[in-house]
């Protein structure tokens, strides 16, 4: 019981990661960036293959985080940039940013090769006993980095500057730019942003499921569930308690219904949480938001009237 | 309720064509027969073609079909389906695995199919209709989702390994030279489909579905059933996608993989390439993208590359698709030539008084076969309306309204006092908290906009709301909706029916003919897009108007309009009055509303402060504080 719960806390908290990657992009410019798997798995092929040729772990891998930083930037500039500025409200992104991810999922494969790389392995000595279970030192770190990342994310938006531009951005790019927002450097930002979130991701399974072209495929899709059951398209921060949700339950439905049911019980309780909730479980806040905003303009009729 | 009837003598349909329509749709008719021929030659050849060939242009007619599924929602609704892979594997699946184990014909499982996927379609577009645009989008993910999830751990599926199609029944004695049977069903059924949503886009269905996608509010306020429609066209989609699946049964192999999301968004890709929203843009994209491989034969990594590359470029480049770019050359030849002659901002003041045109007026308003209105007392009456939005302040507090029959009735107050939301309560868009709105003796709140329209009751909104890429009389038609029977039944078959010929041809006549009423008809080929601000306004007027209905609201009709503009306005409402037709009429220019009207109502803060003559409220000297300002 104790030991799928944390373990699935551990693998929850890499959906988390990627579901708040997705959540940032689509939090400044309304659009999923479905090559946000892909980021994540260049970090970790370029990892891999630094590693491989004698680099120390830690350089290794701030290249890799760069490298998927700079592919990230290269996604909103070729992929989503020209769709929005066409036309804001379109669909085009869809296909633009699914034709980006097809394009760099190749071409690391004509690379490397479709095969699995080594990867260096992080903290292997060390490992926690939480009442009757046992969670591994990667898994301690992939838990206290999330934590870390996450709080970190929230603090910058709410307190400073930059967080409420783009938050402005988020709500009105229109109005944002007219009052000199220059809402290309936010999108830049957030893109930069989210590949460093999906970049981290990678670094943090690596250990365990190796490098492979194809990672970004399986775990982009997970990223995605975990966005949508948390409803981090309204909130960056609903991602990351949507990806322990995703993982709790993952984990769970192995060890109580069979060691095969993690490929599908996610997808069920994702169906019905939708069902339930369009926009997905942690959304209270802005639920709520819509209502003060009423309320004020209601004050202010009252006081014309 | 006969057409015949309705129209008014000499107010035969024909006599406005003129003799070089029928020469031009003889043209039309036998360019469609080369086409069919040309068809019918092309699948001959390759049904006699070697096996390759053939699972090439199968493997493309069944993403055509596909393709045309979804174009049908997305393009033609505005709603982005992911989940047409799901239904394909429905199909596909259901006719596999039925034939496999009962060993059914076939021919005789069609059916079930198409019903079984139908249902699943408006099941699913019940459930997701709740949301709209991206959440739509993610639903029907989701669907697909889970289908595909399932196909790959039930065992009746056959797990990742998928199952062996069954093999399509030959042909019987006698047809053997016409080569392979399943390339016929195949581009028969792709023939089909092609001809259903051409059949659609020739129809009246078409504007009306266009305005449900840009201008939901005008569609609901002319009468449609905006959420029915969406759910009918999402089954008739689905229906597509799952026949498509049970032809695909017959190709070979049918496993997970082939109807997974990444296939939705193909579909998707597909779509976009070819160009939306056109009959055949959809097919041809469904060529290029599933023959891409097949061509451009090299590394399979990096020519997945160069596809996400073209992808992308497709819809940065070229978002209206191949048959958008070919459409806009010709059209921007065809404008050039129409350019020649000049128009004037204001040309329809001009034509709009001359007497031809207010003579027209007459005859074209009827209101017959509206519902009875024996009821006495006020036409429209608002008893204790209360409203709020979400949790904020009261919008309208304990409002009652009556208005006479065949009054027009203003509607006046300060910004914010609820005279808009007091227009939506009696349209039905908003639902009272508490109250009564009657109309012609019926209680009509808790029911939708467009059971008003059945009562014979149109409004216009403040910010028009039309559909920009189709053309003003286009989107008067919109407004005859309910006005002819079995639209939508009929709209399959569209061209083919002497009658729907017939209505089509009743309802352009009496578009442009309402149109000229109110003294646009100059902008009658015009799109909306294209039209200056105060023709825009005349377009909802003729919109509201074609339908001859006796109640109008009309919210703010002369903002935005020049002086010349407002006069002519003021004179067709006035028109409109003589006619019978009772109006509430929200306007801030009291000096256009007063001379119109019979009552003025007075809002502030969400109640009325008084109901009487535009003398008696100009005289009131709250209102004077209020309003007037002094």
């Amino acid at each position: 019981m104790m030991q799928f719960l944390v373990s699935g806390v551990a693998i929850g908290s890499i959906y988390g990661l990627i579901g708040m990657a997705l959540a940032i992009t689509f939090y400044v410019t309304r659009i999923i960036n479905f090559a946000e798997g892909q980021l994540m798995m260049v970090t970790a092929m370029v990892t891999a293959e630094l590693f491989a040729s004698g680099w120390p772990t830690w350089a290794a891998a701030g290249v890799g985080l760069a490298c998927s930083c700079i592919i990230g930037l290269l996604s909103y500039l070729i992929a989503v940039r020209p769709i929005l500025a066409a036309n804001r409200l379109g669909f085009g992104w869809l296909v633009s940013t699914l034709g980006f991810a097809v394009i760099v999922e190749n071409a690391a494969a004509y690379i490397w090769g479709p095969t699995s790389q080594a990867f260096p392995p992080m903290l292997r000595d060390v490992s926690l006993h939480v009442f009757d279970a046992v969670l591994t030192g990667q898994q301690l770190l992939a838990i206290v980095t999330a934590a870390v990342l996450t709080l970190g994310f929230e603090l910058v938006r709410r307190n400073t500057l930059f967080g409420k531009l783009g938050m402005a951005t988020a709500t009105d790019p229109e109005m944002a730019s007219a009052i000199g927002i220059n809402t290309t450097l936010v999108a830049l930002v957030a893109f930069a942003v989210s590949a460093l979130f999906a970049g981290i991701a990678g670094l943090l399974i690596g250990p365990s499921t190796f490098a492979n072209p194809y990672l970004g495929h399986t775990f982009g899709t997970y990223g995605f569930i975990a966005m949508m059951i948390g409803g981090g398209t309204e909130k960056p921060i609903s991602a990351m308690f949507g990806g322990l949700l995703l993982g709790i339950c993952a984990e769970g439905a192995n060890a109580m219904i069979n060691s095969q049911a993690s490929d599908w019980f996610p997808f069920a309780v994702l169906a019905v949480i939708l069902l339930i909730s369009p926009k997905g479980l942690f959304n209270a806040g802005a639920l709520l938001r819509p209502g003060r905003i009423l309320r004020r303009s209601g004050e202010n009729t009252r006081s014309a009237g | 309720m006969s057409l015949e009837r309705s129209l008014a003598p000499g107010e035969t349909p024909m006599s406005s064509s003129t003799s070089g329509r029928p020469v031009r749709m003889r043209l039309q008719v036998w360019g469609i027969l080369l086409g069919v021929a040309a068809y019918v030659a092309a699948t001959a050849a390759v049904a006699e073609a070697d096996l390759g060939v053939q699972s090439l242009v199968l493997v493309a007619a069944v993403f055509g079909i596909l393709a045309i599924s979804l174009d049908l929602v997305a393009g033609m609704l505005g709603l982005y389906s992911l989940g047409q892979g799901g239904f394909f594997a429905i199909g596909a699946y259901l006719t596999t695995i039925v034939v496999n184990q009962l060993d059914w014909n076939v021919f005789a499982l069609l059916p079930i199919v198409l019903a079984v996927s139908g249902a699943a379609g408006m099941a699913v577009g019940a459930i997701s209709l709740r949301v709209s645009g991206l959440y739509f989008a993610i639903t029907t993910f989701i669907f697909t989702l889970v289908l595909t999830v399932l196909a790959t751990d039930l065992q009746i599926t056959g797990g990742l390994q998928g199952l062996l199609g069954p093999a399509f029944p030959a042909f019987p004695a006698g047809f053997e030279p016409l080569g392979t049977p399943i390339v016929w069903c195949v581009m028969l059924a792709l023939f089909l489909c092609t001809a259903l949503v051409w059949n659609i886009r020739q129809s009246p269905l078409y504007p009306v579905l266009l305005s449900i996608r840009d201008a939901e509010h005008f569609a609901e306020a002319a009468g449609v059933r905006t959420s029915l429609a969406k759910v009918a066209v999402f089954g008739l989609s689905a229906m597509m996608a799952g026949g498509a699946g049970w032809l695909f049964s017959f190709l070979g192999v049918v496993s997970p993989g082939q109807f997974d999301w990444a296939v939705s968004l193909n579909i998707l890709v597909m779509v976009l390439i070819g160009g939306i929203n056109t009959t055949l843009g959809p097919v041809i994209g469904a060529a290029f993208v599933s023959m891409f491989p097949s061509v451009v034969n090299i590394n399979p990594w990096l020519q997945e590359m160069i596809y996400g590359a073209l992808s992308i470029l497709a819809v940065t480049m070229f978002p209206e698709g191949i048959v958008g770019i070919v459409k806009r050359r010709f059209a921007g030849r065809r404008k050039a030539s129409r350019q020649a002659d000049p128009r004037e901002e204001d040309a329809f003041v001009a034509t709009a008084q001359n007497g031809a045109d207010a003579a027209i007026f007459a005859p074209s308003v009827q209101r017959e076969g509206w519902q009875a209105d024996a009821a006495p007392g006020p036409i429209v009456e608002c008893r204790g309306i209360e409203f709020n939005y979400g949790t904020g302040l009261r919008v309208l507090r304990g409002v009652d309204l009556a208005v006479q029959r065949g009054h027009i009735h203003g509607l006046i107050g300060p910004n914010g006092s609820g005279k808009s939301t007091l227009a939506n309560v009696i349209a039905g868009r908003l639902q009272p908290l508490a109250g009564a709105v009657v109309v012609k003796g019926e209680r009509v709140d808790g029911l939708p906009p467009s059971y008003r329209a059945k009562l014979g009751m149109r409004r216009t909104f403040q910010a028009a709301e039309l559909v920009r890429e189709l053309s003003t009389s286009e989107n008067v038609l919109v407004g005859l909706f309910d006005r002819v029977p079995r639209i939508a039944e009929r709209a399959a078959i569209w061209p083919l029916l002497p009658s729907a010929q017939r209505d089509g041809a009743w309802m352009r006549h009496r578009a442009r003919k309402t149109l000229g009423m109110v003294g646009a008809s100059a902008w009658a080929d015009s799109s909306i897009g294209d039209v200056p601000h105060g023709i825009e306004q005349l377009t909802q007027l003729a919109s509201v108007c074609v339908a001859g209905p006796d109640i109008i609201i009309l919210d703010e009709p002369a903002t935005g309009l020049s002086a010349g503009e407002v006069d002519h306005l003021a004179r067709i409402l006035s028109h409109l009055k003589t006619q019978g037709v009772t109006m509430i009429i929200i306007e801030h220019q009291t000096r256009f509303l007063f001379p119109l009207c019979d009552r003025v109502t007075v809002l502030n803060a969400g109640e009325v402060i008084l109901t009487g003559s535009a003398d008696e409220v100009r005289a009131h000297p709250v209102v004077r504080q209020v309003y007037l300002g002094e």
